[in-house]
């Protein structure tokens, strides 16, 4: 009812002022009758009225709510004032948006991999604990290690380890391919996990030999047995091993290691074996530990230290020095290099949302001194001082609740751009959600922004000069925007140059000579069912047809096979060491591992399927492939380390084994040739020395489902995809089929940088168009402030030139100034981005002169505008004005 | 519901709705002179507070109001009784017996010590 009587209030005060008429009226009527005269009559009833204005507010507010009135009607008025000022809405509607927005979604992506809590009990005591060498900088642990650590160490209150993730298939009805994890016994209750329905395993469980249990994702169990509890004591066909299912894991169950799993099977780890078994060493494992409380990661490590010494005598003592022990969080070792670029991100966007503050701020105090006059009137006429804060108030929660909104929008789209271009490799970003936590942070932070700004001139006791100065007295406002779009421009600078920093080292990295044609190339994968394939011989066999029918493709004018393609460093085969090269009839290279040597297992056919030309002795034959020796061609980097006299060609290479115990074992290879470098450790990697074995006829126990076709053909990838699938089905019907060209494969390592590249340009540009709108509206405020000193000047004879000199000069000093301190901010900040860059140094000179000159050229623009504007003053339309 | 504490408004409400119950519709103004008249002119209305009182009680509902003219041919608006006002009125009227009843009882005695 009151509600109403807001909406239709001015009508209904009509009303009421014509009934309160009727009624003084009639009063007076009564009164003439009485014998009154008319005056007198209508002075008696409106006395005894008390007040007709006093009657009306009495009645007003009995109507309606008056604070809501009041706000409703500040909310009027800043509407109308907007409506006025469109440009100043439109700025400061967008500039919040922008910060809003893209302080939201990014915050969204990055608290996934900052901030986000592990799915785990208590997750800032959990570390991961291993050793850690030059060729594996992830820590991993070995058997022979782990039990002896268990068994005597003292920071942890328990420690437990789980076996990787392999593939593995349900082979019942509807053979599905999964992933299998391995894990102690230990792993669940260290992690404090507890089953979603069923159970753990138990110790006699996990132990060799025994009756084989399993548990099973959330995801598995909704999949496939429809959430069914009955699933508890299932027997499933496990690569065609029975296997009971104990229990269902919790849906938020995630591995340590971020590896997708489907299902859990104890390690059954034969404990006395792991001193025998893998050199001595014992299985490769990943091993993980609850701090004991109180206990600090770096105490742990100090206690751990004399154990880990103790355990190092398994180590064969040539390279016994190049491990070591790393303890540190889960969280840690599951975002290493992401952290890098989520904080680079989140400093990025930190800084967008300062300028636009900034830029808030600096709208609002310009708008508090165009308005002081106006502040002043109301106040003469009566507005109380918290009337006017509060009208002030009110136009800056309008407009942040309206950039608000916008900036919802603008972040919902941005989140949803930044997963669609995402690379794979940022854990977590495809789930990531707009945090309304942060909107709310970002509004409230904006808010304060504008009402701070916004209502220092409504603090300021209205000055009674302010109704009859000629032009408003607003030094401090000027002086404030000053300051402000000075920091606006440095922390402009900071972002463009990171981004064009980026720019330049993702160029760098495109552009950068790979050492192999990647245009015509597409490469094929067949992951066979290891089931079906059970030898080497069998996998040779497949793979032999597959060369030979691939072959007979039209257009296709190579086909060679490989364990891994450059220039990924993931390749499963990994590197070995330097040091375990041996060259007959030269010495020992001194003990130590002497760096990595990336190693592959190619058919002739690779060199020139990717175009690696032999610059010495020659390539592959394909009789050597029948032909009874072992065959190698080494790159022109691992040629000029073993044989710096060029005398390569001929020689012959064996590769050290420990075992425990040194020996020269295995195959004698000859070297045959020489390849050009190829890059070989990911993108942005230092190449490594390489050498290429053949994979040869007599050694079919080399053969494994690790193996890469490559097929050089100038025809699209569209036209020969089906011809390979059709090929392959005839081969196997079974084996799945994955297809891709090269250049894709290189792209997605390229992916990441990409991504960074992207995002931390658009926010350098953003950053930058808002500075840049900071200072058009502070010079062009200053030059409509100055409008009548202006004509003051040129009736004194002033030229235009000095009118635009004296207005543009202002905008040159908070250039020169913000530049100068943006330079020095941007030479320290670069050094953080120093992980991310590529061949690029971080004092970039280009780099920097780049910034320099777009930020001045743009900035100049901005300011000449409103100076040029100045300029045209007509002098005497200036002085008259006033 | 009618405020209990506020004694005038409360009143002052009932004075209106019994007004309004014997005479039918009636404006503003001779509701003000009625109650007066009623009251043997002891009371002296304020008629300045009459009007946020008509008007809160049609927002409760126990009135409504419609523009009409008056003997004099004088454009008003006219108040009158809803369903809701008669039962409230019969409602208050109790109430109000009884109070002054309970009253009359606490000061009966000492008129006769």
């Amino acid at each position: 009812m009151r509600l109403r009587g807001l909406a239709f209030g001015w009508r209904q005060d009509g009303e009421f002022a014509t009934e309160l008429e009727s009624h003084v009226t009639m009063h007076t009527e009564d009164g003439i009758r009485a014998g009154l005269s008319p005056e007198e009559a209508r002075r008696q009833a409106l006395l005894r009225l008390g007040g007709a204005e006093l009657t009306r507010q009495a009645y007003r507010e009995r109507r309606t709510l008056p604070w809501l009135e009041n706000l409703l009607r500040d909310v009027r008025y800043a509407l109308r004032g907007f409506r006025r000022n469109p440009v100043f809405t439109i700025t400061a509607i967008a500039t919040l948006a922008l910060g809003i927005g893209a302080t939201t979604a990014v915050f969204s992506v990055v608290d996934r991999i900052l901030f986000r809590s592990l799915p785990y009990a208590h997750d800032d005591r959990l570390v991961s604990v291993g050793l850690v060498q030059s060729l594996e900088k992830q820590e991993f642990t070995l058997g022979g290690f782990f039990y002896e650590w268990r068994d005597n160490q003292k920071p942890f209150s328990s420690m437990t380890f789980e076996r990787g993730v392999s593939a593995c298939n349900l082979t019942e009805a509807n053979p599905v391919h999964l992933q299998c994890a391995r894990m102690a016994q230990t792993f669940l209750p260290t992690f404090g996990i507890s089953p979603e329905l069923g159970r753990n395993f138990l110790p006699e469980e996990d132990l060799p030999n025994s009756p084989k249990v399993a548990l099973i994702s959330d995801g598995l169990w909704m999949g496939r047995f429809n959430r069914d509890p009955n699933v508890l004591n299932k027997t499933i066909d496990l690569d065609d091993h029975p296997v009971r299912i104990v229990g269902v894991l919790p849906k938020d169950f995630e591995m340590p290691r971020l590896q997708p799993t489907d299902i859990v099977l104890p390690a059954a780890m034969d404990v006395a074996a792991q001193h025998t078994v893998n050199s001595g060493i014992g299985f490769p494992m990943w091993a993980f530990a609850r701090l004991k409380p109180g206990v600090s990661i770096a105490e742990a490590k100090a206690e751990m230290a004399p154990l880990y010494r103790h355990t190092q005598q398994w180590i064969p003592a040539e390279f016994r020095k190049e491990f070591l022990l790393q303890i540190r969080s889960i969280r840690d070792r599951q975002m290493q290099d992401a952290y890098t670029a989520a904080w680079v991100l989140l400093g990025a966007v930190l800084a967008v949302l300062l300028i636009s503050c900034a830029n808030v701020a600096s709208l609002f105090s310009a708008r508090g001194a165009a308005r002081a006059r106006e502040l002043a009137v109301r106040s003469a006429l009566g507005a109380s001082r918290g009337r006017l804060i509060r009208q002030t108030l009110t136009e800056a929660l309008v407009l942040s609740v309206a950039g608000a909104a916008a900036g919802c929008l603008l972040s919902e789209g941005l989140l949803r751009v930044f997963i669609a271009i995402a690379p794979t490799g940022i854990p977590f970003l495809a789930t990531a959600r707009l945090d309304l936590r942060i909107v709310l942070f970002t509004v409230l932070l904006s808010l304060f922004c504008a009402s701070l700004c916004g209502i220092v001139p409504a603090l300021e006791r209205p000055r009674a000069t302010a109704l009859v100065a000629r032009s408003t007295n607003s030094g401090t406002h000027v002086r404030l925007r000053r300051v402000l779009v000075a920091a606006q421009i440095a922390i402009s600078v900071v972002l463009l140059s990171s981004g064009i920093l980026l720019v330049k080292s993702f160029r760098n990295l495109e552009q950068q000579n790979l050492g192999m044609q990647t245009r015509n190339v597409i490469t094929v994968q067949v992951p066979l069912n290891a089931a079906r394939y059970q030898t080497g011989q069998a996998f040779m066999d497949f793979y032999h047809r597959a060369e030979a029918s691939l072959r007979r493709l039209p257009g296709v004018t190579a086909v060679g096979m490989s364990d891994s393609v450059p220039p990924d460093t993931n390749s499963w085969h990994g590197g070995m060491r330097y040091a375990d090269i041996f060259v007959a009839g030269k010495p020992r290279t001194p003990a130590g591992t002497g760096g990595t040597v990336i190693s592959r297992l190619v058919t002739p056919d690779y060199f020139r399927a990717l175009q690696i030309p032999i610059v010495e002795g020659r390539s592959f034959a394909e009789e050597d492939r029948n032909a009874s020796g072992d065959f190698m061609v080494v790159s022109k980097q691992l040629a000029e380390r073993l044989f710096p006299r060029g005398d390569a060609i001929g020689q012959h290479i064996q590769f050290g084994n420990y075992n425990p115990y040194f020996v020269l074992a295995g195959p004698v290879f000859t070297v045959v040739g020489i390849a050009a470098n190829v890059k070989n450790a990911g993108l942005a990697g230092e190449d490594e020395p390489e050498f290429y074995e053949l994979r040869s006829n007599h050694h079919p126990e080399s053969w494994n489902g690790h193996c890469i076709i490559l097929i050089e053909t100038a025809l699209p990838v569209s036209v020969v995809a089906p011809w390979v699938r059709s090929q392959i089905a005839q081969i196997d019907p079974t084996a799945p089929v994955e297809i891709e060209t090269l250049t894709q494969t290189v792209n997605r390592l390229a992916d990441r940088p990409r991504f960074e590249t992207a995002l931390l340009g658009f926010f350098a540009l953003c950053g930058l168009l808002m500075a840049v709108i900071g200072l058009y509206g502070v010079i062009a405020f200053v030059a409509a402030q100055r409008t009548q000193e202006i004509g003051v000047r040129m009736a004194l004879g002033a030229t235009r030139m000095d009118i635009l000199r004296l207005i543009a000069g202002e905008g040159v000093r908070l250039i020169v100034l913000g530049g100068a301190i943006g330079l020095g901010a941007a030479l320290a900040a670069a050094q953080l981005l120093k992980s991310l860059l590529f061949h690029v140094g971080t004092h970039d000179p280009g780099s920097f002169i780049a910034v320099t000159l777009l930020l001045v050229v743009v900035a100049l623009a901005a300011t000449l505008i409103p100076a040029r504007a100045a300029m045209e003053t007509d002098p005497m339309q200036a002085l008259r004005t006033e | 519901m009618a405020e209990k504490t506020d004694v005038w408004q409360g009143t002052m409400m009932l004075m209106v709705l019994r007004t309004l119950e014997a005479m039918g519709p009636q404006h503003g103004y001779g509701l003000a002179r009625r109650i007066e008249q009623t009251s043997g002119d002891l009371l002296q209305l304020n008629y300045g507070t009459l009007y946020p009182a008509l008007l809160k009680l049609e927002q409760e509902g126990y009135i409504r109001s419609r523009w009409g003219v008056s003997e004099n041919n004088r454009r008003a608006k006219f108040y009158e009784l809803t369903k809701a006002g008669q039962r409230r009125v019969r409602k208050a009227a109790a109430e109000w017996e009884q109070a002054t009843e309970i009253l009359a009882r606490f000061l009966a005695p000492a008129h006769e010590a």
